[in-house]
């Protein structure tokens, strides 16, 4: 039997109760946007997505920069959840950016930057996974997976600017023509960060639960050998 | 210097082994391999490795060449570490299952290729010595896809030995040889086992090697499980029972 | 014996067998051409494209059949170190390893910018716009320096999967889509009569991802070849 840890189980539990706490705040404490009414009350959870999902793909590299130092299947497991992770919070940013395009600009999908920009990285780390599941031993998928997460990584600072650069030039005309931009109230603010905050623990609990699930799986298939 | 032996004094400073492995560990599909292999063959020794099939034979030979990283321990030519020593590579030649060749290049431009990567002076005459050594020249113009497979191996041999390496391993190097071609080998080894040289040779069925090797290594269970000279081989019944098997 | 020019020795002689392997087997250089060739007449069909063409238009047809092509060469490029695992024998060089990838990006590079040298002319007839154009070469040689090196990098990653040279496209082309988007809009400006000047923007990102890959190249290369 794997051994219980407590810390692990009190940060699923702060987890928890953050995004709870955060939803609250936003439900009930921030005030309305006066252009955009009900809808931009999506923004707190969208951006936290966006930055969570972020966050976890340089985690990846990291883990897989560390991999190829010590040669550890653990890192690898790391990397490897926090692509996992990475990619549902990517999916989150992308279904809650079309929510809040919708009623804005009615269209559902927008060739905003910083959304086109998550869903070539979708694709990107989706291929993570094919890149993986072609190769036959678990150590060229570490060694080979973690090469791919540290080139992808450099990639798209590069993607951001080559669209946003081309969004300068060749501007999206909009069928109605609202805009996201807005000014955030003190309100605005605290449930933003306290979003960024819980969205953050709950991007370490998700990795840790899965690299944990990673290192049983491989006991397990040690065992069975 | 890798090599850290206790070396205080310089005069009575032990020789480092020519070829020296330590504490080796290969997994492959989490599968161990090797586990914590040691080997040192002195200067000037003709070893044939020998081991059932999948017992490692290859593995280790691409670890001294540097083409597979071990998981743990180390590997050293005359003293010096081969880990990110990328010059220490000159002094090593290696005959592997592959012909490693272009097939749609030709003999001389194959072997060419490499005398160029070694950096050689005498490219030409270097390229054709290796030629005529293996008996190729009336072939040495045509691509090598058209060639037998004793012909490749033969060539093969000509690559492995064309920078003139003092370290050499050869895996299987009789493979696809026929009568003649493995006695022209036979004579070629002789001649190169002298002090300065030292031969590391796999062979799953040793017997012909036996009759003018130094040593014989034993690969059982990813480890050396004994290392016997061949004039002593009647001290290790259980070795001459495998090389009996073997044969 | 001096490192560095051994270094360089390296990196020539690894282009130098490149060329003399497509020279033998013309297996890679006639495929990239007829293939790039293949693809401006599938999209000026599937596009339905007229004779004067846009500059947008042009740049991007340009570049996306460059792209296409480049990916036959790049595979072609790895697949034959893997025929008789002459790779190994690469590897066995006295040398360290990244020789081989700047060697072998310098002649996916050439290879590619040859089937360039031969669409320019092609284009000017097909779409009555002079793209003989120096600038257009140097924004190409750019494009395609970060994509051949990106490439070669992937290509090495691929060939060793099971499916092996299948998977090279979905690998590539997300990571290399900022190279395309600047490499396209630099092109554009270029047959838009833009100085190279106000084109700053692009041609910064193409440096900066000529460097980017190429420095990654040079730091992952060995681990990706080796077992």
């Amino acid at each position: 039997m794997p051994k219980k840890q407590p810390l692990l189980t009190a940060l699923n539990i702060l987890a928890a109760a953050g995004v709870l706490g955060a939803l609250i705040l936003i439900l009930f404490f921030t005030p309305e946007e006066a252009q955009m009414g009900a809808v931009q009350k999506v923004f707190y959870f969208h951006v936290s997505s966006a930055w969570a999902g972020m966050l976890s793909f340089v985690i990846a590299a990291g883990a897989g920069a560390l991999y190829l130092a010590k040669r550890e299947l653990r890192w690898d497991w790391l990397s490897l959840a926090s692509i996992e992770v990475g990619i549902m919070f990517g999916l989150a940013a992308i279904l809650s950016g079309m929510i809040w395009a919708q009623p804005i600009w009615n269209t559902w999908w927008v060739w905003e930057p910083r959304l086109t920009t998550t869903a070539i990285m979708e694709l990107i780390y989706l291929a993570y996974f094919i890149l993986r599941g072609a190769l036959n031993t678990p150590e060229a998928q570490a060694r080979l997976g973690a090469v791919y997460a540290i080139v992808s990584v450099i990639t798209v600072p590069l993607t951001f600017f080559s669209i946003r650069l081309y969004r300068t030039i060749h501007p999206v005309v909009f069928v109605s023509g609202g805009s996201t931009a807005f000014t955030m109230s003190p309100r605005m603010w605290t449930a933003f960060i306290v979003s960024l905050a819980a969205f953050t623990v709950l991007l370490a609990a998700l990795i840790w639960n899965r690299t944990r699930l990673a290192a049983l799986q491989s006991a397990n298939a040690q065992e069975e050998n | 210097m890798q090599y850290n032996d206790a070396m205080t004094d310089t005069e009575n400073a032990p020789v480092p082994p020519a070829i020296e492995v330590r504490g080796l560990s290969k997994r492959y599909n989490l599968q161990p391999v090797l586990k914590d292999l040691s080997l040192a063959l002195a200067d000037g020794s003709l070893c044939v490795l020998v081991g059932s099939n999948g017992a490692g034979k290859t593995t280790l030979l691409r670890i001294i060449a540097s083409l597979v990283r071990p998981d743990a321990g180390f590997a050293a030519i005359n003293g010096a570490a081969l880990k990110d020593n990328a010059a220490l590579r000159r002094q090593i030649g290696y005959l592997g299952h592959q012909t490693l060749f272009y097939s749609d290049l030709n003999a001389l431009e194959n072997l060419t290729h490499y005398a160029r990567l070694y950096g050689l002076d005498n490219v030409a005459d270097r390229v054709h010595a290796g030629i005529a050594s293996m008996d190729l020249v009336n072939h040495q113009h045509k691509p090598v896809r058209t060639y037998s497979r004793g012909m490749l191996q033969r060539l093969a041999i000509a690559r492995a030995l064309l920078h003139d390496p003092a370290i050499l391993l050869l895996d299987e190097p009789y493979t696809g040889l026929d009568k003649e071609a493995a006695q022209a080998l036979d004579l070629r080894l002789r001649g190169l086992h002298q002090p300065g040289r030292t031969l590391l040779i796999a062979a799953h069925h040793p017997q012909r090697l036996l009759a003018f090797a130094s040593q014989v290594a034993w690969l059982r269970d990813g480890r050396i499980a004994q290392i016997q000279a061949v004039d002593r081989l009647s001290e290790t019944p259980d070795l001459l029972h495998y090389l009996a098997e073997a044969a | 014996m001096n490192g560095f020019s051994n270094y360089l020795r390296m990196v020539w002689q690894v282009f130098r067998k490149d060329l003399q392997v497509e020279w033998r087997g013309r297996q890679g250089l006639p495929v990239m051409l007829i293939f790039a060739l293949l693809v401006v007449f599938l999209f000026n069909f599937a596009l339905q494209l007229t004779p004067g063409l846009q500059a947008g238009l042009a740049a991007g047809l340009l570049w996306v059949s460059l792209a296409f092509a480049s990916t036959l060469g790049l595979n072609r490029s790895v697949s034959l170190e893997g025929e008789n695992n002459a790779l190994a024998g690469l590897l066995l060089a006295p040398v360290d390893r990244s020789a081989i990838f700047f060697g072998k990006t310098l002649s996916n590079l050439t290879f590619t910018f040859l089937v360039a040298l031969v669409l320019l002319p092609v284009f000017s007839l097909f779409y009555q716009q002079n793209m003989l154009n120096p600038r257009l070469v140097l924004v190409i040689l750019l494009g395609l320096g970060a994509y051949t090196s990106l490439g070669t990098l992937l290509a090495a990653l691929s060939i060793q999967t099971r499916t092996r040279d299948v998977l090279l496209p979905v690998l590539l082309y997300p990571l290399a889509l900022p190279v395309l988007i600047a490499a396209v809009e630099a092109s554009r400006g270029v047959l838009a009569g833009q100085p190279l000047a106000e084109l700053q923007s692009w041609l910064s990102l193409l440096i900066a991802s000529n460097i980017l890959f190429l420095a990654a190249g040079l730091l992952l290369f060995d681990t990706i070849l080796e077992e």
